[in-house]
């Protein structure tokens, strides 16, 4: 079946079996392996992406549930000028150890910082409460949340 | 996932035909959280998906005459940004707030909970507590009945296999009743409930109870209103030792078993814990109230 999404800005068009879910469609049809398949039953949160302003775990969504849609990918934030102050800031304070869980993490992060421009230790908590991360024990990851929200705010602000 | 067919019909009636002449393949896809899980593992004879989620009649939350009508298709985070539901049902965002993760309350929607039917559905009690009514379309039309009602037993409603819910009615009497929603698991975030309760009450001046109610999830082989603990209440003086008698009552109420999430003797005591908690915190709100 023929779904039409736009992802990143960019209208595209896949010709997918029906029981394709979005997760595959985005990796295999267009090349976009930032979402990863980790757990594929919506609990490790690696394949998040962010459908219509709402973060949803991509392997648990049909792709043509998704149609018409407008999808953001973790490919969507940087350009090659700039990472997205997210991204910056758990480069800047070494948030990720294997990076697995990375992409779904930052597009948890970067959704609940559209949502809450200054979110509190429990509510970061709870907004990456469907991202497993292995290595780190997150206490970096709350830090460069909150340091990347002052960054926006200052931005936003000048 | 093996090949499946998917159609997404444009509304309730074609989607009951639909399954109706294929109802021995076809399944009605909500939100898909826990139906696309079972398909990747344990798809059983299911061959065919009709997608629900879109359907008009089944979206929204609307103040009617009759009350807050939430559509089955709503989803976890919709309940959760709604002005209506914060302003009228608390309870019910409490328990959509214990669902899961942030990205399957963005899929997964309250009727797909309900219909789903698992002893500890958090989306349960609270509505249960309220007293909501359920509206199911099949090929008779519609028909309502108090939530209770609509569950048999695990994983079992009173859906025969065509048949959809099409909204859940919180009546306009209990519109900002006095309620609050509890859950017990093993962590906060991703785990399913090992008990999960809600009440909801009034307190008059004199600190007398009326209209007690009582739900309690993962109990039973079905979310269970503690029938005897709200009779017991019903009249009574607020104090401690009747919300402690009334918590002992609705233990004797339960059925847990034992499994490897939790032992039945567990259960019983945080069933004790938590309806004093829940009760206690719908006196508390309804003294505010006074």
């Amino acid at each position: 079946m023929k779904v039409e999404i736009t992802v990143n800005g960019e209208k595209k068009i896949a010709d997918v079996s029906p029981e394709t879910t979005l997760l595959k469609m985005l990796r295999d049809e267009f090349d976009l392996t930032g979402a990863k398949l980790g757990c594929d039953v919506g609990d490790c949160g690696t394949c998040t992406v962010v459908v219509d302003g709402e973060s949803v775990n991509s392997c648990l969504m049909l792709a043509a549930r998704a149609s018409g849609s407008e999808v953001l990918t973790i490919e969507g934030l940087a350009t090659f000028q700039k990472l997205h102050p997210v991204q910056q800031k758990f480069e800047d304070l070494g948030a990720l150890q294997c990076g697995y869980c990375g992409p779904g993490m930052i597009m948890s992060a970067k959704n609940l910082l559209d949502k809450n421009k200054s979110p509190s230790v429990d509510e970061i908590r709870d907004a990456l409460a469907g991202n497993l991360c292995r290595c780190t024990g997150y206490t970096k990851m709350i830090e460069a949340i909150q340091e990347a929200a002052k960054e926006i705010n200052t931005t936003n602000a000048l | 996932m093996r090949p499946l067919d998917y159609i997404a019909p444009k509304d309730a009636k074609e989607a009951v035909d639909l399954l109706l002449e294929n109802s021995d393949s076809s399944c009605p896809l909500a939100g898909g959280t826990d139906l696309i899980v079972d398909l990747k593992h344990n798809p059983g004879n299911i061959t065919m998906l009709v997608d629900v989620s879109c359907i008009e009649e089944f979206r929204g939350i609307k103040e009617i005459e009759e009350g807050l009508k939430i559509g089955s298709m709503v989803t976890f985070g919709e309940i959760m940004s709604s002005e209506l539901c914060q302003k009228y049902i608390p309870a019910v965002i409490e328990g959509a707030h214990t669902v899961g993760a942030v990205q399957t309350r963005n899929l997964g929607t309250v009727g797909g909970n309900l219909v789903t039917c698992v002893p500890s559905a958090d989306s349960a009690p609270s509505l249960m507590v309220l007293e909501s009514i359920v509206t199911i379309i099949g090929t008779d039309g519609y028909k309502s009945m108090p939530i209770e009602d609509f569950f048999i037993g695990p994983r079992k409603t009173i859906l025969k296999s065509h048949e959809l819910l099409v909204n859940i009615l919180i009546p306009k009497k209990n519109l900002s009743k006095p309620s609050k929603f509890l859950k017990h698991g093993l962590r906060k975030g991703q785990a399913l409930a090992l008990v999960n309760a809600a009440a909801s009450m009034y307190l008059n001046k004199s600190d007398i109870i009326s209209e007690p109610k009582i739900a309690l999830g993962a109990v039973a082989p079905t979310p269970l209103r503690a029938l005897k603990a709200e009779a017991f209440l019903e009249g009574k003086k607020y104090s401690e030792e009747v919300i402690n008698e009334a918590a002992e009552i609705a233990v004797s109420e339960a059925k847990p078993i034992d499994d490897f999430r939790s032992s039945a003797k567990y259960r019983c005591d945080i069933i004790r814990t938590f309806t004093k908690r829940v009760l206690i915190q719908s006196a508390d709100q309804a003294k505010q109230k006074n």
